[in-house]
């Protein structure tokens, strides 16, 4: 298939540079500086620590307490997306009415930028200006602080995220089921299987490659939420919505703690690599089952 | 009729529940369209719905963003199109170009050249910085380019070791969009900064952010052109090289015009993750090169509840990604993507 040509060397290296300079290299410049203590507020020569760093941190209650957060939002808010997102797939693949309308609008809010929409959810949550709480309070329910109280902020960092992301679970999972075949649901029909064991039997063990890759991906990519939270609560109240981003960045940024800030983004990679490696150490069992 | 259409009740309440999904997605955006057509009195009297019904539209937070009363706002908008638009394209062009020759081309790169670059890399710049007292900008520079020479020369010989092929390439390429944005985003800044010291002006500059948003964008173009050229029929290129027409020709000529509809595609998909992008503009600019993102996230703190200029400010944000949304829709239709995800 593929041939050997000078060339290729042409083609592939403005890519490779970019990466290698602007990806790789601070990766190993941020690796050496988070084994040595240095601040630039108040400056402070640089000294080699060793793991210094890295001890401080994971005794500090914060960076657990953070990552646990991070870990409720990031776990809750995947499996919504991908319940929602799946039943909204398969509705539209069965040419629910109104299908074309629904593809448009269905795609829109992936496309908005997160700390717009944040905005308009403090707005929306907003216990005097907001409609919500109006609603509420017409239904007969007391108004309820969203954005100050720990478990309802929470609560609502992972509606928005919902808001936003389902709809790249309905784009991956609708292009998926579009590729499954008829011939097996007419079998299933003709063998008077109910709808329920069509989908058990059927679509959800061939759907489960892509399946995973979504929420893989949504995984992951949820792990490294910041804008949202930046905006809706700035971390608060106190620090109980910090997410693990954001407290890299009130480290590095308001603190200017440079060594420690380093070794918080490795430890972050090291625990996104290890859901990573569970992830897939836990489903590659029913995958080749079904391949 | 196909057997996958819905039938009978089900068919119902299938839609229903589309329905009430609609509505939480629009209405959200339905908020914020009509906030922004409310007076100051308008918001702080409570929530009103309907425009012309129960609260009369004005132009206030329109008139004040566009006269620029309000902060920077057509500086900003500038900023973020030009830097929005000039990373889309040259990531979408490198990218291209690297994920044609990953599909056309056969690489081998040996594990321990790739071991080397990352020791020499490191070492270099240890050695630089602590044992040679050079500063951190020059001692980077040097362990680079060191790193560099070292891993393309070690390439050239026989080395033991296993050696990774194209697909392990493209997996490399694409495992950077994995990894946590701050390690690079802060380490960035801190890179800049040296830079910055020694003459070459990074941060909250054109070059530097753009450069970043290249790099970032790379995996995920990489990604979606390599199975767009793949699918591509191998036929004509090969016609084109009987002829004894160059590879840059077939390439320029050939496959780029061949592939429109997916470069399209991709930079768009570019262009929206490079608009609302907010960690590195975060830490990268400050001031001249800020981002919409930027902007809008600071009316918050800056404006408290003037909700009817937030709203406004956010619309300015969403309003062009949302007129991509539309063309983009129209591209999926025809099936483009489908091929992209698997």
């Amino acid at each position: 298939m593929t041939r050997q040509d000078p060339i290729k060397h042409f083609f592939i290296w403005p890519a490779l540079l970019i990466v290698l300079a602007i990806s790789i290299f601070p990766l190993i410049y941020s690796l050496t500086t988070s084994f040595m203590s240095l601040r630039l507020v108040p400056p402070v020569p640089p000294r080699f620590v060793g793991f210094g760093n890295y001890t401080e941190l994971l005794q500090n209650p914060r960076f657990w307490h953070v990552t646990w957060t991070t870990t409720i939002i990031a776990v809750t808010s995947v499996t919504l997306q991908y319940v929602i997102g799946f039943s909204v797939a398969l509705a539209l693949n069965r040419r629910v009415p109104g299908e074309g309308l629904f593809r448009v609008s269905f795609l829109l809010p992936m496309l908005v930028a997160p700390v717009a929409v944040a905005l308009i959810a403090r707005q929306l949550l907003n216990p005097t200006m907001g409609p919500l709480n109006e609603v509420m309070t017409f239904f007969g329910f007391p108004n309820l602080p969203f954005l100050t109280q720990t478990s309802w902020a929470i609560g609502a960092i992972i509606a928005v995220e919902v808001w936003q992301w389902t709809p790249f679970v309905i784009l991956m999972l609708l292009a998926g089921l579009q590729t499954l075949p008829d011939d097996v649901y007419e079998a299933a029909a003709l063998e008077n299987a109910s709808p329920w064991q069509q989908f058990r039997g059927i679509t959800f063990p061939m759907m489960l490659p892509i399946s995973a890759a979504v929420v893989f991906i949504r995984l992951i990519e949820s792990y490294k939420i910041i804008d949202t939270v930046f905006v809706m609560t700035g971390g608060g109240p106190g620090i109980s919505t910090e997410t693990l981003t954001l407290f890299a960045y009130q480290e590095g940024f308001k603190k200017f703690n440079l060594g420690y800030t380093s070794a918080l983004s490795f430890l972050f990679l090291l625990v996104i690599t290890v859901i990573g490696l569970v992830y897939l150490a836990v489903l590659k069992p029913y995958l080749e089952k079904h391949r | 009729m196909s057997i996958r259409d819905l039938k009978g009740p089900s068919r119902w309440w299938a839609l229903a529940g589309c329905l009430i999904w609609l509505a939480f997605t629009l209405f959200p955006l339905y908020w914020a369209v009509i906030t922004s057509f409310k007076s100051p009195l308008g918001v702080v009297g409570g929530p009103t719905y309907i425009p012309f019904v129960d609260f009369e539209p004005s132009l206030t937070a329109w008139s004040e963003l566009l006269s620029g009363a309000r902060g920077q706002f057509y500086a900003t908008f500038i900023a973020s199109t030009i830097i929005g638009i000039s990373a889309s394209l040259l990531a979408t062009f490198i990218g291209a170009m690297a994920a044609y020759a990953l599909v056309r081309f056969t690489f081998e790169v040996k594990l321990l050249s790739a071991v080397i670059f990352v020791f020499v890399a490191f070492g270099g710049f240890l050695l630089g910085r602590h044992v040679l007292g050079l500063g951190q900008a020059i001692s980077l520079i040097y362990a680079f380019v060191a790193a560099l020479a070292l891993a393309i020369g070690s390439s050239r010989i026989r080395l033991p070791g296993p050696v990774l092929g194209n697909d392990d390439i493209v997996f490399w390429f694409v495992s950077q969009r994995m990894f946590p944005p701050i390690v690079t985003a802060f380490a960035l800044y801190l890179m800049y900064t040296e830079m910055g010291k020694m003459g070459f002006k990074l941060v909250d500059t054109y070059t530097g952010l753009t450069f970043a948003y290249v790099a970032f964008s790379l995996p995920i173009v990489i990604w979606l052109m390599r199975d767009f050229f793949a699918a591509l029929p191998v036929e004509v290129e090969e016609a084109a090289m009987v002829d004894n027409v160059p590879t840059w020709r077939i390439f320029f000529g050939i496959v780029l015009p061949m592939s429109k509809p997916g470069l399209i595609a991709t930079f768009m998909i570019t262009l929206a993750f490079v608009w609302n992008e907010f960690l590195f503009a975060l830490f990268l600019t400050n001031s001249k090169w800020q981002t919409l993102p930027i902007l809008v996230a600071g009316q918050n703190s800056q404006r408290g509840d003037e909700w009817w200029a937030i709203s406004a400010a956010a619309l300015v944000a969403i309003i062009p990604m949302v007129v991509m949304a539309g063309i983009l829709s129209r591209l999926m239709r025809s099936g483009l993507l489908l091929g992209a995800i698997k």
